[in-house]
Formats: C-alpha cells, sequence, structure tokens
C-alpha cells in the first residue's frame, strides 16, 4: 500500500511539473539566499582568521607601540637582558600591485621557527635566499596562481610610494592565508621604509611572564595577549557580518511564505483525490505520513538545487564581502569558500525544516477530514475566515513585542529579532486587514461593472490562497523600500559631511603603505602663490583606556574647524583650547561604543606616559565606524615623538582654478611625486561616495534575491488560484466572457493583488526603516542618520509591486485563455 | 680538535643530506622538505667563501674574534669542574657561527646579514645521572648575536663569553633551561696551533682544510645553578677555536675526538675520522702538548684507538695507547647518557683516563662522537 500511495504521489509530482518545480524553485531559492550569506560570511571569517592566527602563530602575547612603532633596540634588550628568547619581531605594511593590495609581512625566519608560522613548510632554500638577498618575497599560492607568477617569477609592486620588483622565490604553503606577501624583515624594513623599527613582537610567554614583562615595558609600549587583539579585530567585522546575516534571514522569512503557500496548494489541488483515497480505505495517519513524504521529497530536490545555487551566489558575494572589508576596514583577500559540513547541514535544515512546516497544516487538515467531505475550498476559506480574529491578535502582540524589543537596550541581536517580530507580525495582519478591506471595497465593486467586481470578490473569496502571497509580496517590497530608505539617507548623510568635511581645494597624501609625508613636501606647496594656506594631518593609531583607536592629529587651518560639526553642544572656548592641545574630539560612533559624553575624559598612552584629556566634543563622522580621536598635532607630535604628516589640505587664493592649481602643484613637485597622490575636493568627494555604493552593492543584491524569492510566491500563489478556478472561469467563459476579457480579469486580478501588496508595504516600509536607521545601524555602527525620503520612493515601492504581481499573472492568464471550456467542464 | 665542531658543522652543512640519506638507509621514503634552521644552515655550496689553503700567521687577540669569509666558524668551550660539595660536574658551551651565503652584503637594514649563529650548552652531574643540554639560533643583526676580537666576546642573546673587566680573563654567563653557567676563566697554558701551524687538514682534496688553534688549559671557578640549587666551582677547561669552509668528503662517516688534561701537565687532542664502513681516515690526528707549548704532532698511527664499551650505539668507552707510552690508557665516561639532543644528535661528554695497568688515575678530558645513528 505504502509503495503504491508514493507511486501516486510520484505521478502528481510528474503530472504538475510547472507546480512541483515552482515549489522546489521556492525552497532552492530559500536554502541558496541562506547558505550563500553564511557562506561568503563565514568564508571571509575563516580568511580572516587564518590571517590574524597563522600571521601571530602560536604566539600566546604580543607588544605594540603608537604610531612611530617599537624601536628595535627594545627587542634586542628582549633577548640579550630579559632573556625572553620565544620573541619574534614582526615589520608589517601594504604594498600595491596595480590597483590591488597585498599585506607584506617581514619576519625573521630563525625567530619565528618556535611561532609555526606559514613558511614552515618551506625549502631550506627558499629561507636561505630569503634572508640573504634583498627584495625576495613568497607569495600566497592562491594569490601567485591568480597574478600568474611562478617560483622565481617577479612581481612589481609599489612599496612606501616607490616602484620596486619584488622576487617571487615559492609560493607560500597552501594554509597560508590569501594576499600574504612573506619576507625577510630586512626586506620588509628596506620596503616599507620603516629601517630601525618594528611594527609589533609576538611573544609565547609562560604563565606569570607576563605580569613581569608589562611591569617592564618602556612608555608608549604595550603587551596584550593575542586572543584579544584577534578579538578586537573580530568585532570590527562582526556588526558588518550581523547585518548581512539579516538580510538572509529576511529571504528565508519571503521563501517560508513562498513555501507555504505552494505546499498547502499542492495538496488542496489533490482534495478529491486524497478524499477517494480515504474512502477506499487509507488511514489518516498513512495520507499523513504520504503527504509528508511527497514534501520532505520536494524540500530535499529543492535543497539539493538550492545547495549548488547558493555556492555559486555565494562566491559573487564572498567577493563583495571581501570587497567591503577592505574598503572599511583591512586588507583582507579571501577567495576560497569555506564549504563546512555544518554551514550546508543548516541550510539544509532551514529548507526542510520550512517546507515540512508548511507541509505539516495542510497534510493534518487533510488527514483529519472525513473521506466524505472530500475536503471543499469553501471549508478551508471558513476556517480560515473563523481564524482572522486570532491571526489579527498573534499579529498585533508580534507588532508590539517586535516594537518593544527593538526599543528597548537589547543590543544589535535584540533590535535585529524586534525587527523580524514586526515584519511576522505584520505579515500575520495582512489576512484581517484584507477580509476588512474587502468590506470596504464590495459595495464599491458593485458599481464598477463586472470585471472589477469579479476580480476584487476573487480576492476576498479566497483569501487562504491569496493573502499568502500579497503577504509574501508585501514583506519583500516593504524591505526594499525600508532598505531603499535606509541607504538613500545614509549616502545622502554621508554626501553631507564630506561636503562640509572638506574644506580644502586639494589634498596630497601619500600613496597606500606609506608611512609620512617626505620633508619639506608642505613648505614647497606653500611657497606656491596659488595657495593661500595650508592644513596638515597625521593618521594613526594609539592605545587609550578605550582600547586602540585611530587618531588624527590635525594642524587646521582658518577654514578647518568649519568642517566638524556637532552631535551635541561641545565645550565652551572649543577652538582656542583644542589649538593649545587642552582637550580632545571624538567622533560619534567612538563616543556611541564607549558610552562617552562631552566633558568626560580619554586616557591615552603616549611615549611619555599616561595622560588624561577632556572631550570637548563628539563630532559626526561617517569615515569609519570604530571611531576617530583627534587631537592638535603640535601636541600629538611632542607626546608621540612623531613630527611626521600624512596628509595636507591645500586652500587656495579666491579665484585660483582648481585645476590649474593642481597642474601648477604637480609641476612643483616634479620628482618628489613619486608616491604621492593630489587629489582634488571634489575628486575625493567622488571617490568616498563611489566606496559607498560598493559597499551597498551587496546589499543591493540581497534586495533583489528578496524580491527573486517573492516574485516566485506569487507566480506559485497565482498560478494556484486561477488552475484551481479552472472551472469557474471556464463557466464564465461558458457564459460569454471572452478570451480577452478572461485574461483581462486574472490581470486585473493580479494587478489589484499587486496594488494591496504594494499598498499594505509602504506603512511596514517606513517602520524598517525607520528601525534600519534608528536601531539596527545605531548599534551596529553608531551613526546617525538623517532621514531623508528618497524622491518617488513611495511610487516606486508601488510600481515594483504592481508591476511584479502582472508579470507573475501573465503565464496564468495566458494559459487559463488557452483552456478550451468545454473541456474544463467536461473534466470536472 | 676537529671533531669537536665537526660533527655539529657536518651536521649543519650536510643535515639535510645526510638525513636523506639515513632515512633511506632505513628503507624509508626521504621526508619532505621543510624548513629547520639545521637544515637552513645546511644549504649550500662553498662556492664564493674563503678558503684554509696556505698556513698564515696567528695574531691574538685579533684571531679570537670572527673570520665572516669563512662559511662556518667555531668557539668550542669544554670542562671538568668540581663543586664545593664535592660533586665532578662536566661543562660545554659552544658557540657556532655559519655565513649563508658569501660576498658583501647589501641593503640598510641592521636586519640585513648573511651570518647566523648557533650555540649548544650542557651540563653534566655523573653523581646525580642527570645530564641537561640547551640550545639557541639567531641572526646575527641588529646586535642579537656576533663576536668581536677587541676586547673579546661571542655572544647570542643572553648567553655570552667574553673578556670581563679582570685583564686576561673571560666570563662565561649563560643561563639555560634547567641550569645556568657563570665561569671565570684563565687561560693557564699557550695557544696551541693544530695541524701545520694552525692548517689543519680534513682530507684529500685541495682546501679541505680549516684554521684551528686550541687554549688546552684554563682555570675555572664560578657558580653553577641547576634547577634551583647553586654551587660553587672550580676546574679546568679546554677552548677550541677552528674557522673553514670544507666540509666531509663523502666516504668519511664522523668523528671520535679526544680531548684529555693529564695530571703530569700534557694535554692530547686527537681526532679519528671515520671512514663509511670502519676504518679510520688517513686524516685523522692530533697534538701533545704541555704547559710551555706544543710538543709534537701526532698522526693516525702513532694513537691506536679501541672501543672498549657502547651505549645506544655510541663508543662511549675507550683503549687509547699513546706511541712511546708505556701502558695503554682507559677512558671512561662520567656519565654513559651524555648525548645531546638537541636540533642535530650527537654524543658529547666528560671522560676521566685511567693506566690501564695498575688503575692509576692519570687525568681528566672530554669525548665527542658523532655521526652515530644512535639506537633506541
Amino acid at each position: 500500500m505504502g509503495r503504491l500511495l508514493l507511486l501516486t504521489t510520484l505521478r502528481h509530482l510528474r503530472r504538475q511539473p510547472w507546480q512541483s518545480g515552482l515549489t522546489i524553485l521556492g525552497i532552492a531559492l530559500g536554502v541558496a539566499v541562506v547558505l550563500a550569506v553564511d557562506l561568503a560570511n563565514q568564508s571571509a571569517r575563516r580568511a580572516f582568521l587564518l590571517t590574524a592566527e597563522s600571521l601571530s602563530g602560536r604566539a600566546s602575547h604580543q607588544i605594540s607601540a603608537g604610531p612611530a612603532g617599537i624601536d628595535e633596540a627594545f627587542y634586542r634588550r628582549l633577548r640579550l637582558e630579559l632573556g625572553l628568547r620565544r620573541a619574534a619581531p614582526v615589520v608589517e605594511g601594504v604594498v600595491t600591485h596595480g590597483t590591488g593590495r597585498l599585506r607584506l609581512v617581514g619576519i625573521d625566519p630563525i625567530a619565528s621557527s618556535a611561532f609555526r608560522r606559514p613558511g614552515g613548510g618551506l625549502a631550506p632554500d627558499s629561507v636561505r635566499r630569503l634572508l640573504t638577498e634583498p627584495a625576495t618575497a613568497l607569495l600566497s599560492a592562491a594569490t601567485a596562481v591568480r597574478l600568474g607568477i611562478g617560483r622565481d617569477g617577479r612581481l612589481p609592486v609599489r612599496a612606501a610610494g616607490r616602484p620596486v620588483t619584488l622576487r617571487i622565490l615559492d609560493h607560500l604553503p597552501e594554509d597560508a592565508p590569501e594576499g600574504l606577501l612573506l619576507a625577510d624583515i630586512a626586506t620588509a624594513q628596506e620596503l616599507l621604509g620603516r629601517n630601525g623599527r618594528l611594527d609589533r613582537i609576538d611573544l609565547i610567554l609562560e604563565p606569570g611572564q607576563a605580569d613581569t614583562l608589562a611591569r617592564q615595558l618602556p612608555p608608549g609600549l604595550r603587551l596584550e595577549t593575542s586572543a584579544s587583539r584577534t578579538r578586537v579585530l573580530e568585532e570590527m567585522v562582526a556588526a558588518f557580518q550581523t547585518n548581512l546575516t539579516a538580510m538572509s534571514l529576511l529571504a528565508i522569512l519571503v521563501g517560508a511564505f513562498l513555501i507555504y503557500n505552494t505546499m498547502t496548494f499542492s495538496v488542496l489541488r489533490r482534495r478529491r483525490l486524497l478524499g477517494t483515497l480515504r474512502a477506499l480505505g487509507v488511514t489518516r495517519r498513512e495520507l499523513f505520513r504520504l503527504l509528508l513524504t511527497e514534501a520532505l521529497l520536494l524540500g530535499v530536490v529543492g535543497a539539493l538545487l538550492g545547495t549548488g545555487l547558493g555556492i555559486l551566489v555565494a562566491r559573487s558575494l564572498l567577493a563583495l564581502v571581501t570587497r567591503t572589508i577592505n574598503d572599511l576596514y583591512f586588507v583582507l583577500t579571501a577567495t576560497r569558500l569555506a564549504l563546512e559540513p555544518a554551514l550546508l547541514a543548516k541550510g539544509w535544515a532551514i529548507g526542510l525544516g520550512v517546507t515540512l512546516l508548511s507541509a505539516l497544516i495542510p497534510a493534518l487538515e487533510a488527514a483529519r477530514t472525513r473521506p466524505a467531505e472530500a475536503l471543499r475550498r469553501s471549508r478551508l476559506e471558513s476556517r480560515l475566515r473563523r481564524g482572522l480574529p486570532w491571526l489579527a491578535g498573534a499579529g498585533a502582540a508580534g507588532l508590539l513585542l517586535g516594537w518593544l524589543l527593538a526599543g528597548t537596550d537589547s543590543g544589535l541581536a535584540g533590535g535585529l529579532a524586534g525587527l523580524f517580530l514586526l515584519i511576522l507580525g505584520y505579515a500575520l495582519l495582512l489576512p484581517p486587514a484584507l477580509a476588512g478591506l474587502d468590506r470596504v471595497t464590495a459595495p464599491l465593486a458593485g458599481r464598477g461593472g463586472l470585471l472589477p467586481r469579479l476580480a476584487l470578490r476573487g480576492i476576498a473569496a479566497n483569501l487562504s490562497r491569496t493573502a499568502p502571497a500579497i503577504a509574501a509580496l508585501s514583506v519583500a517590497v516593504a524591505a526594499t523600500l525600508g532598505v531603499g530608505i535606509m541607504i538613500g539617507s545614509f549616502r545622502a548623510t554621508v554626501a553631507d559631511w564630506l561636503g562640509y568635511t572638506l574644506r580644502g581645494d586639494l589634498y596630497i597624501r601619500q600613496a597606500a603603505g606609506a608611512d609620512a609625508l617626505p620633508p619639506g613636501v608642505r613648505e614647497l606647496v606653500e611657497s606656491l602663490p596659488q595657495v593661500a594656506e595650508t592644513s596638515a594631518g597625521r593618521h594613526a593609531h594609539i592605545h587609550t583606556d578605550r582600547g586602540t583607536v585611530e587618531l588624527l592629529a590635525l594642524e587646521p587651518a582658518t577654514r578647518s574647524s568649519r568642517g566638524f560639526r556637532f552631535a551635541a553642544p561641545p565645550l565652551p572656548r572649543l577652538w582656542p583650547r583644542y589649538t593649545r592641545g587642552e582637550l580632545l574630539l571624538v567622533s560619534e560612533p567612538f563616543a556611541y561604543r564607549h558610552r562617552l559624553r562631552t566633558g568626560d575624559r580619554l586616557r591615552l598612552q603616549t611615549d611619555e606616559g599616561e595622560l588624561s584629556l577632556p572631550i570637548g566634543g563628539i563630532f559626526y563622522d561617517y569615515g569609519s565606524d570604530r571611531g576617530l580621536v583627534s587631537l592638535v598635532r603640535s601636541r600629538y607630535a611632542r607626546l608621540w615623538h612623531d613630527p611626521g604628516i600624512s596628509t595636507i589640505g591645500i586652500y587656495l587664493r579666491p579665484g585660483v582654478e582648481t585645476a590649474a592649481a593642481e597642474a601648477a602643484l604637480t609641476r612643483l613637485l616634479g620628482n618628489r611625486m613619486d608616491g604621492l597622490e593630489i587629489r582634488s575636493n571634489r575628486e575625493i568627494r567622488e571617490r568616498s561616495l563611489a566606496v559607498f555604493d560598493r559597499t551597498f552593492a551587496i546589499t543591493r543584491v540581497l534586495r533583489l534575491l528578496a524580491i527573486g524569492v517573492a516574485f516566485v510566491g506569487v507566480l506559485s500563489a497565482l498560478m494556484a488560484l486561477q488552475l484551481e478556478r479552472g472551472r469557474e472561469l471556464a463557466l464564465l467563459r461558458a457564459t460569454g466572457l471572452t478570451r480577452g476579457q478572461l485574461v483581462r480579469l486574472v490581470l486585473l486580478q493580479t494587478g489589484l493583488m499587486g496594488l494591496y501588496a504594494g499598498l499594505f508595504a509602504l506603512p511596514l516600509g517606513w517602520l524598517m526603516s525607520d528601525l534600519l536607521i534608528e536601531v539596527i545601524n545605531r548599534r551596529a555602527f553608531g551613526w546617525t542618520i538623517f532621514v531623508r525620503l528618497p524622491a518617488g520612493a513611495l511610487g516606486e515601492t508601488l510600481l515594483l509591486a504592481v508591476g511584479a504581481a502582472l508579470l507573475a499573472g501573465l503565464y496564468p492568464a495566458w494559459r487559463m485563455a488557452r483552456v478550451r471550456p468545454a473541456r474544463a467542464l467536461r473534466e470536472e | 680538535m676537529v671533531g669537536r665542531g665537526w660533527h655539529i658543522a657536518m651536521g649543519a652543512f650536510l643535515a639535510s643530506g645526510l638525513l636523506l640519506l639515513g632515512a633511506c638507509e632505513r628503507g624509508a621514503p626521504p621526508p619532505p622538505p621543510r624548513f629547520t634552521i639545521a637544515a637552513l644552515l645546511g644549504e649550500q655550496g662553498a662556492g664564493g667563501f674563503a678558503r684554509a689553503t696556505a698556513v698564515r700567521p696567528f695574531r691574538f687577540p685579533a684571531d679570537h674574534g670572527p673570520h665572516p669569509g669563512f662559511r662556518s666558524e667555531w668557539w668550542y668551550l669544554t670542562g671538568n669542574l668540581r663543586g664545593a660539595d664535592g660533586r665532578e660536574y662536566g661543562f660545554q658551551a659552544t658557540f657556532f657561527r655559519f655565513a649563508l651565503a658569501p660576498g658583501p652584503v647589501t641593503g640598510d637594514s641592521a636586519w640585513r646579514g648573511n651570518q647566523v649563529w648557533m650555540a649548544h650548552a650542557a651540563l653534566s652531574d655523573p653523581a646525580q645521572g642527570e645530564h641537561l643540554a640547551d640550545e639557541r639560533f639567531s641572526r646575527e643583526g641588529p646586535g642579537l648575536a656576533g663576536a668581536r676580537a677587541g676586547p673579546f666576546r661571542v655572544w647570542l642573546d643572553d648567553w655570552r663569553l667574553g673578556a670581563d673587566g679582570m685583564e686576561g680573563e673571560w666570563r662565561l654567563q649563560l643561563p639555560a633551561r634547567g641550569f645556568t653557567l657563570d665561569l671565570r676563566l684563565r687561560p693557564a697554558s699557550p695557544v696551541v696551533l693544530q695541524g701545520d701551524r694552525g692548517l689543519s687538514r680534513k682530507g684529500a682534496a685541495p682546501g679541505n682544510a680549516s684554521y684551528y688553534y686550541s687554549i688546552p688549559r684554563l682555570q675555572v671557578e664560578g657558580r653553577i645553578r641547576q634547577g634551583e640549587r647553586g654551587i660553587t666551582v672550580t676546574g679546568l677547561a679546554w677552548l677550541d677555536r677552528e674557522w673553514s669552509s670544507s666540509a666531509l668528503e663523502p666516504q668519511q662517516a664522523g668523528w671520535d675526538w679526544f680531548s684529555l688534561q693529564l695530571r703530569d701537565g700534557r694535554n692530547l687532542m686527537f681526532y679519528r675520522l671515520r671512514r663509511r664502513g670502519g676504518g679510520t681516515d688517513p686524516h685523522s690526528g692530533g697534538s701533545l702538548s704541555d704547559g710551555d707549548g706544543l710538543i709534537r704532532r701526532l698522526g693516525p698511527d702513532q694513537v691506536r684507538l679501541t672501543p672498549l664499551a657502547r651505549w645506544r650505539g655510541y663508543p662511549v668507552e675507550w683503549r687509547l695507547q699513546l706511541a712511546g707510552e708505556p701502558h695503554g690508557w682507559r677512558i671512561r665516561p662520567l656519565l654513559r647518557d651524555q648525548e645531546m639532543r638537541l636540533s642535530i644528535r650527537y654524543w658529547e661528554g666528560a671522560v676521566e683516563v685511567i693506566d690501564e695497568v695498575d688503575g692509576t688515575p692519570l687525568g681528566r678530558g672530554y669525548l665527542e662522537l658523532t655521526g652515530y645513528r644512535p639506537s633506541r
């Protein structure tokens, strides 16, 4: 009997290839999106951890320093006097190859042999040449293959602004991170212009040694555990990745609607067959099991397809993720996917779980029905109508709970959970709302002619079918709107900020990987008659009692002060006190993250010892979500013994053309130009916004995926609806409705569904954007975003919803029109 | 005194090759090439380095310092000590310099350089049956390891040997894993130039030789720490200095090296170069000296060596018959397990010399056994 039943199922699936196909596609899309985001996230994370771990190897601790690095004499002292012999020096920097960036890490292969870094598996001859031949390095195998560089090949790079050709002696072992150039420490110092300085010292310390060592460190140096170092880096990208995961969850939410819808339909469609089976003596249990088996079958096929699809999508997504991390945080190369069984299992579990859950309700329904009743549609509809108050209650509860959860101090995860509850609650409210709407539109429809009336009533009468479709489309479209408003507002905010921050007309900076500008450049620049004045900035990382933070040491020009806007009223007499170095300015994300207010104090670890300064103001800054601290340059130079500057802002005299000044500047700097970049205000603004857009490319891709899932949902719901109503429509045709009228009826109905979905999406989208801006982004990054409704966003949302619905209605309409009424009726 | 540095240097020079050979002989597949420091030191030809081809004048203290044009060089200190607790101890402290490449260095980083250093240290405590050994590696720059002639010093990390205030006196300070040596050393005999006026031939090939001198007696006093225990000690040490650019010849398997300080004031150095498949290489040799300096050079025929007992494959006990001596000598280890289980494995230990006929103690010394594949 079991086999016979299974055959029935298989036959059903074969006879309804469209329906089965859509179900499978829906499951596959849902699984694919979740899996792709997970895979991309995990792969980026793995690449990152691999980089962090393999570079410090087995080190338990690290010594790091301020911007000037560690004097290598301290390392000698460590070995010769303090007797710490499991200590390995590291010089690190970035070099560019074409437009790509590579991380150059200089180690002492002999001192690091205890640390099990990449390089442990190298031929002794490579290591000997690495040690003895200048400008030699080893390159990650994957990167070398990508760049087409064989063993003993040449790699032209720019290091510290100078062009150098490196000889790649060998490829690093496979377990080494991508994008890594490993060189001897002497080579790294020479290439990066860091002679005499180390960036960090890796240590393997016994318990107890750390405290002793910490007491012996000279001022400016800092001892920290490897774990805490990695954690800080990890926290950097965590918020970004959480947001990605949220997008993937959104896709699964929409996917779940779809799966539910198609599963329900596939059962209901066979109500007569199932009734017959029951009448023939098939038990409820057998029927129930049959339906679940069928769902499982579809689920497995869908999940399999979804896995393949997910891996495909993950590849391009990973490129986007790493590019974003590169733009926002640090140099990371990842092209390999971490195909971990656990991740695949998770994608499968979600796909199969949702499928089975969706099948459960109709399967129970079918199994519970008495055979004679043969499960009529009308019964289902009336049952749904009876359930409407419950749905309304649950929906309202979800909305309320979500709102509360997001509103309270629940952290990023809480905010996201709140957002999802809110969406879910809203979706549950849709069927009751549609029923209510029907009561309003029914009298109106009576006056609008036959077709609109038929269309309107059709939606209301088949609520069990139309409501999930409308809800799915509505949620997807609302997400587009909400995320759209968020990104649009964010972009506008950033553009504004760039506008008032970049006060200078031209900026000069050293190209990637370099330390400071060559001395004398600023004086040369100021000697130009076109130049009214200049400002100078120095970017460095410093240690504070709130962790390591980026510092901008600024020597402002008279106009520079206007480049800061404050989130709260700053301290009185701010600028004179800032210029004297009596106070700090901190960026909003930094203040938000550490709960700092204007007037609080920050303790800095300087090369002259510890220093506590008040926070004079909290300024808007969208350049870094890690935060930025600003101190006047004269004071910084004294405290950290670092007279260098990394950027020069140039203010031109009135009436001077920027392009002309730029040309004059290029001529003037002549051969000193090597490695220097001159950028105009406009160019920087454009580039920054390009980076911004690139960052949100991922969001756009995910948004499209969510809409894709919703579209398939609407299509399958409409297919279900129209096919189900085949007889009804055939009757209409038989009673005189022309083929054209029928097509119009179907399209009108789907269009109306789209319109409903769009209308319902508007408030939800607005709500979502508000949560995204005020809760999610704030908690993830600490930025204030000034809400701006992108022009036409509301209209676009409606158009998108109606368009998607109409598009989805085309095929069912065409199909229904083709059916000859006589045949459809006969089949009854 | 080729032997002492020799095998270790040989291990370093040829480690990769020998390791492969050893593995093949045991029928195992050769290991994949992996970077180890020993292998690193082993991987280069002698081309471009200075060679020991002719007799040269030795000047002191200049020649106590480094000779970076040669591929390898060592400062090799061994000695027998007696503690205030009445117990006997043996110690070894060796600094090796290796050049990874010949020629001048270009580049302005202080880390840039071709010189790599290795140091071995050991403390034998026969009464407790304990042998402690440790090793260090480092590149030379910036000031992490190195040697200087005036005033003399050689160091690697916090291990150092060199002039220390007192005229004519050196100090060894060596905190190692499980033990610490802090000894003052005062030369008590003149420098002995080994081989032909300091040119010591190691094989038939021209240039296959080293420059080699010894200070056979240094008076030692100081303190050692063993675990938590500090002991005041006095004794006698032997310094070997050798530099060259050559390696073992293919038919040479290893060395048995003796440095013996006799009670009658004479000092004997002899190395037996072992050929593959057994037999003594004709380039084996040594010297006999006394408090005034060299007495005579010894060829392979003037010293007859017979192994008497083995410990894990190492011939740790010997009979030595010196031509012209009435009685043979028995050379016995103070402790059987004085194996150096470091990145290069060899046996280096304190021995006593007794008259084989009447059992009279004749003196003390050090024995080095290299090129053996110890059984477990």
